[in-house]
């Protein structure tokens, strides 16, 4: 009703902006073909057919309609100035206005009267994520089993868009064999793993102090954790099962002499796990040794020193110093060489040569996870709960639980209720291993087996239903609206209300489903959305494989990888989970916060691995995702920023204008102009002078540029090099800023164009299929619909789920179908 | 470190390849487990494309001196105690790749071994040509376990588009199966070994092992009647993800009979995943290759030794700068000379696989006589994206290869001539493939 009216009053306006005009739409046709014959088919015509474009050929009654690519190019080059070419006559400023702008109220008017179509989304085959998280929800192990699969090929930028999810003989092996081992995992218990130990080496990160003692300047003031020091090591790692794992660390580097002992510690996802106390000045080779338990998956282990500056000599000035007497334990100096000294250290930890040894390079040399230990090898108890619903002990289960055992699992793996004949196949299993002399169990294991390598379950195939007279788009089932619902937001298979509601028919009131969506966004599992939309859309996602160099970046380890997601993710989940405004992720004046990340962002008072809400107002870094390490890094090269990529990272996900690919033939940059001394920038603006780069790079790189306070990995700076930074930057179109702050002000008030493309892409990967032009009409009506709720980020997945293509799905031809049933009846 | 057994220092170091010396001892070992004496008699033939992405210095790659008594450049020099098993090939053009819109990159990964423009796009309508590799791999698929491996040694997982609009599918793989199937690349050695060997738990005592494979078999029956009925309902793009799901199942099906009438044994434990180190990862993959070849499981492989476009870096030979940017070097020295090591690097690596190849019996001789193994990239020049006078070469002999010379093509010959030359090698007698206006003749 709502956006009918809108519709209603915006065709209103079109009238009366008609009226204003004064002009018949044919005449104005006419102004524009006048204005591209005089300004534009000089060179874009048949014969010279510059850039691939002729326009003569297009002055037709339905060109607007029918050549709409190219009149939005036209546009494009218009309003950014890029056409008519430096050299060309160029019309008067006000003519060109007046033609774009009438371009533009066609194409809206035509949008308009596009008849919105609900369109057909090809059953979708789950993607790893999504395997993975079914998995997870439907047995209750976690074991990420799709992590080994082939990659999924991903389209306009997602990897769940249907038409590009297809399965290859390879992936179907993986699927059997992963059906095998998670029912096997579920119902006997994880695979037993023999125990291998893996190494880690330490990267040198701390070459500054080698040789030397450089301290901080306050040493009253530091990471007492040790975790934010370049003097920790950290590294993610996988433990394929539950179980004890032992962790062995070996230091190295050196305290000065009189010191008190050195506190190891080993941390866990940022949890002390234990501490250990070392005695020694030469601390290589040392090592110390602890056992703890551990849950299967990813891990981020962490070597640290406690308090690494306190206990040092008086004479270093810092917290708690050392009591001990100054008096070696062994005077040695003068009696033996430098390298008799070195061996001794080698052998006799307590030995102290007191005028040599005043480094404090105390570091680890590796880190080496051994286990399984005391695997956990019964199945766990919330599995077995899950799959034998008819409530007997274990090992008493008879045979008649069989079928309702199948039932409940397979309706469930296939997201419907499934029908008695279905049953019927998959107990046949059950019955087949019985007669092999197998057990129950092994038999419902063979048969959940054969549920999760089905299509039902591996694909999302929605069935056609008649339409009714009239109309080409019907409502899809509410089963089917459930998974919809649930893929959507949680990335996995519904849950026992969104069943439950859809088996009462009810799930599309209006009410209920508005209800259904808040529900499902407060949820932890709507954290999916983060990961797997956010992920993608902002390639934050990318973080985990960038490399940066360790000799320019000696700070970037896997903690700071870590905690630079972290921060992003934390974000958009608040905004997400609390309800904030998309427009949230252009600026904003709060962000998420460990002590590691802090003190790289050099923000003080955040002390501890926790992560916290935290004021950035105020700060020079300011906020939103412009201001965050991980999309900083991941639009970088590894050893510099790139303004280019940056300018195209801004471009692609925050104004919806992915700038198109460079035209064939373009010459590569050569130095020989500007020598190779030359800033980036000047080499940039050399290459810009090349009006095939600059009809792109004008745009890209000011907006890139507009970001070089941020170095390769997002911390701030006020030079590159030794060169003093420049960060303004002018568009084509006029605007021009100096400082990042004003950069971002400027993207915020683009945000019609950031509205725009976040819901094309929300809407996309909600539906799993690229954006047709019948869907114009609905993404305008969910634009502006945001645009009224002051960008709340409910509203725009409301209106995503109340949308035309989330509803409905385009009928078949009625005789097609009947065909296929005539067929089937055979 | 420990990818593969945790357990044997001595065979694990097999496997993770530090050298050529210390691998031999376990294909010996492996041998009784490997190859039957029938199986050594076989005329198997195997061909294979190892890639390296981002072109090559080619000053520094191409030899001055056309004909037998060559000098080998710094970049070839690797290969060097090779010499009468390779070819080194210049000359050659891939024209598909100048033709049509795309990245750079794109293009010339996407066209390379099919001679076919990729068609421009970031969506799902992903369309090149099916490669000389697959038309070989289909030709072989009844003969052997698995019809081709593509391996590639970077993880894949890239959102996004990955070069200016092109679609990913063109710079991550190299092997198409139809026009539309791009077919992914394998990047956990521990996957590969479980396609080549299964997943079978070896210490499962024999009668559960055939039980529980006489219920996947049932059940993969089943499942496959099953689809056949449920397909009848659907639309025509449902339909085709069911065809693909079909063709799948059969596929699956005719693996497991095939290796039920011929059962290979593991030859040792599982590798348990990437290993850190490079080189040692790359090593590990040519050898999951080689066993392959050896136990005849199958003729046809691609690598990948980084995705094209790729931004590795390789601080371990001291370039610490991701490998694509440097390759736009705009003539700047310091950048060449980093490219140049990375493309030593890659060579070293690749002789590592050659002396492996030729190292191990095959008939009456060697893997490597029985091989036709092309080394190169679809770039030459990297900073200008030239497709033509491609850096190539030839290991192995199969079909009457007769290497120990460098041929000098006339320019702009195209690059499938070359790959017509290498499919007669493995006996799929064709006349013509893609643009190619002939043979190129290795054997004379």
């Amino acid at each position: 009703m709502n956006s009918l009216m809108i519709r209603v009053l915006r065709m209103l306006q079109m009238i009366i902006l008609a009226a204003v005009a004064c002009l018949p739409l044919a005449a104005e046709t006419a102004e524009v073909f006048a204005y591209v014959q005089k300004s534009c088919v000089g060179c874009h015509n048949a014969s010279v057919k510059s850039g691939d474009v002729d326009l003569k050929s297009l002055q037709t009654a339905k060109t607007f309609d029918q050549d709409r690519e190219i009149w939005e190019k036209v546009i494009d080059k218009l309003k950014t100035g890029q056409m008519p070419p430096p050299g060309v006559p160029r019309p008067p400023e006000a003519t060109t206005k007046s033609v774009t702008h009438w371009l533009e109220t066609e194409f809206d008017r035509l949008d308009r009267m596009v008849k919105p179509e609900a369109g057909r989304v090809t059953a979708r085959r789950l993607n790893r994520a999504e395997y993975n998280n079914t998995m997870r929800d439907l047995l209750g192990i976690d074991i990420r089993p799709a992590d080994s699969f082939p990659a999924d090929t991903a389209a306009f930028g997602f990897d769940n868009i249907s038409d590009a999810l297809n399965l290859t003989p390879a992936l179907l092996e993986n699927y059997v064999d992963a059906a095998e081992r998670v029912v096997r995992t579920a119902l006997f218990g994880p695979e037993r793993r023999k125990p291998a130990a893996i190494h880690y080496s330490a990267p040198v990160r701390i070459n500054e102090t080698r040789g030397q003692s450089k301290l901080p300047k306050d040493l009253f003031n530091y990471d007492l954790t040790g975790l934010s020091t370049l003097h920790s090591a950290h590294f993610i790692h996988r433990f394929p099962v539950d179980a004890e794992y032992s962790f062995r660390m070996v230091l190295n580097g050196h305290r000065p002499n009189q010191s008190e002992p050195v506190h190891p510690a080993l941390f866990i996802d940022g949890k002390l796990i234990k501490e250990f106390e070392v005695d020694a000045t030469d601390l290589e080779g040392q090592n110390v040794e602890v056992r703890a338990r551990v849950t299967a998956g990813e891990h981020l282990l962490s070597e640290s020193y406690l308090k690494t500056y306190h206990g040092l000599p008086p004479s270093y000035h810092g917290p708690e110093p050392s009591k001990r007497p100054s008096v070696p334990l062994i005077s040695a100096l003068g009696k033996l060489s430098e390298k008799d000294i070195e061996t001794m250290r080698k052998y006799g930890t307590k030995i102290k040569t007191d005028a040599i040894e005043t480094r404090v390079d105390n570091r680890f040399e590796s880190l080496d996870v051994g286990g399984p230990f005391n695997q956990v090898t019964t199945a766990s108890p919330e599995s077995l709960r899950r799959i034998y619903v008819c409530g007997h002990a274990a090992g008493k289960h008879t045979g008649a639980c069989a079928r309702k055992i199948l039932t409940s699992f397979a309706s469930r793996a296939f997201r419907r209720p499934v029908t008695p004949k279905e049953v019927d196949q998959f107990a046949g299993y059950v019955t087949l291993a019985r007669k092999q002399g197998d057990s129950l169990e092994e038999g419902i294991a063979t048969a959940l087996q054969a549920v999760l390598v089905s299509p039902n379950f591996l694909y999302r195939i929605e069935h056609d239903r008649q339409a009714p007279a009239g109309n080409a788009s019907v409502p899809i089932g509410p089963y089917e609206l459930a998974s919809r619902l649930s893929y959507f937001l949680w990335s996995s298979m519904p849950d026992a209300e969104l069943l439950r509601l859809a088996g009462q028919g009810t799930l599309q009131q209006p009410a209920l489903l508005d209800a259904q969506v808040k529900r499902m966004l407060r949820d932890p599992k709507s954290f999916a959305l983060v990961e797997n939309f956010a992920g993608q859309w902002l390639q934050f996602r990318n973080i985990e494989v960038v490399r940066p160099d360790q000799e320019r970046f000696p700070m970037f380890d896997d903690a700071l990888r870590l905690s630079m997601r972290r921060e992003t993710e934390l974000f958009i989940d608040n905004i997400v989970r609390q309800n904030g405004s998309v427009l949230e992720l252009l600026d904003a004046n709060y962000t998420f916060l460990n002590e590691r990340l802090a003190r790289f962002y050099g923000i003080p008072g955040v002390t501890g691995p926790e992560f916290r809400r935290v004021d950035v107002s105020g700060t020079q870094r300011g906020g939103g995702v412009l201001a965050q390490a991980s999309i900083l890094t991941v639009s970088s090269y590894s050893t510099r920023t790139s303004p280019v990529l940056r300018g195209k990272w801004i471009l692609e996900n925050l104004l919806n204008a992915p700038p198109p690919a460079p035209p064939p033939g373009v010459p590569p940059l050569t130095e020989s102009k500007t020598g190779q001394d030359a800033t980036l920038r000047q080499q940039m603006e050399e290459h810009r002078k090349n009006p095939t780069c600059a009809s792109c790079h004008s745009r890209m790189d000011p907006l890139g540029f507009g970001l070089e306070n941020f170095n390769a990995i997002g911390a701030w700076r006020t030079e590159d090099g030794k060169l003093p930074l420049d960060v303004s930057g002018a568009l084509p179109d006029g605007r021009s800023f100096q400082t990042p702050a004003q950069l971002k002000a400027m993207l915020t008030g683009d945000r019609d164009a950031f509205a725009r493309g976040l819901t094309e892409k929300l809407l996309m990967y909600a539906i799993g299929r690229g954006i047709e032009r019948y869907d114009r009409p609905a993404v305008a009506n969910i634009t502006t619909n945001l645009a009224s709720h002051d960008y709340q980020f409910s509203q725009l997945v409301l209106g995503i789920v109340n949308s035309l293509p989330f509803q409905m799905r385009h009928a078949r031809e009625t005789s097609q179908i009947a065909a296929t049933m005539g067929e089937r009846s055979k | 470190m420990n990818f593969l057994t945790g357990k044997h220092v001595d065979r694990r170091t097999l496997l993770r390849g530090v050298g050529a010396a210390i691998a031999l001892p376990l294909l010996d070992a492996m041998r009784p487990a490997f190859a039957t004496p029938a199986k050594l008699g076989s005329q198997a033939r195997r061909v294979a494309v190892v890639y390296v992405p981002n072109g090559i210095v080619m000053k520094d790659w191409k030899p001055a001196d056309p004909g037998k008594d060559f000098t080998f450049t710094r970049i070839l020099k690797p290969l060097e105690p090779f010499r009468q098993d390779i070819t080194v090939i210049s000359g050659l053009a891939n024209e598909a790749a100048n033709k049509g819109k795309g990245g750079g990159h794109a293009k010339a990964s996407g066209s390379f071994l099919s001679g076919t423009s990729p068609k421009y796009t970031a969506g799902p309508d992903v369309h090149a040509g099916v490669t000389f590799d697959q038309i070989a791999a289909r030709r072989f698929a009844s003969e052997t376990r698995v019809a081709s491996l593509q391996l590639g040694c970077e993880d894949a997982r890239m959102v996004g588009n990955c070069d200016t609009g092109s679609s990913c599918a063109y710079t991550n793989t190299l092997s198409w199966k139809d026009p539309d199937t791009p077919l992914p690349v394998e990047v956990n050695p521990r996957s590969v070994f479980e396609r080549l060997f299964g997943t079978v738990d070896p210490s499962l005592p024999a009668d559960v092992r055939a039980r529980r494979a006489m219920y996947r078999k049932s059940i993969l029956d089943q499942t496959r009647d099953n689809t056949q009925r449920l397909t009848a309902d659907l639309g025509a793009s449902d339909k085709r993800k069911m065809d693909e799901y079909l063709t799948g199942i059969r596929e699956v099906e005719m693996r497991i009979a095939a290796a039920e009438k011929d059962p290979v044994t593991p030859p040792s434990e599982k590798p348990s995943g990437i290993p850190f180190d490079y080189a040692e990862y790359v090593k590990l993959m040519f050898n999951l290759q080689v066993m392959a070849f050896q136990s005849d499981l199958t003729r046809v492989s691609t690598m990948m030794l980084g995705r094209e476009g790729s931004v590795r870096t390789y601080p371990e030979i001291g370039v610490p700068d991701p490998h694509h940017p440097l390759t736009h070097h705009r003539g700047h020295p310091d950048f060449i000379e980093k490219v140049t090591k990375i493309n030593c690097f890659h060579v070293e690596l690749f002789a590592w696989f050659v002396e492996r190849l030729k190292s191990t019996p095959d008939g009456d001789g060697s893997l490597l006589d029985h091989s036709a193994i092309l080394y190169g990239g679809a770039l030459s020049d990297g900073n200008a994206h030239s497709n033509s006078d491609l850096p190539l070469v030839i290991a192995g002999h199969a079909g009457g290869i007769r290497g120990g010379r460098y041929l000098a093509a006339e320019a702009k010959t195209p690059v499938a001539n070359l790959f017509v030359q290498m499919m007669n090698g493995v006996g799929v007698e064709t006349a013509s493939f893609a643009d190619s206006t002939g043979m190129l003749d290795l054997r004379a």
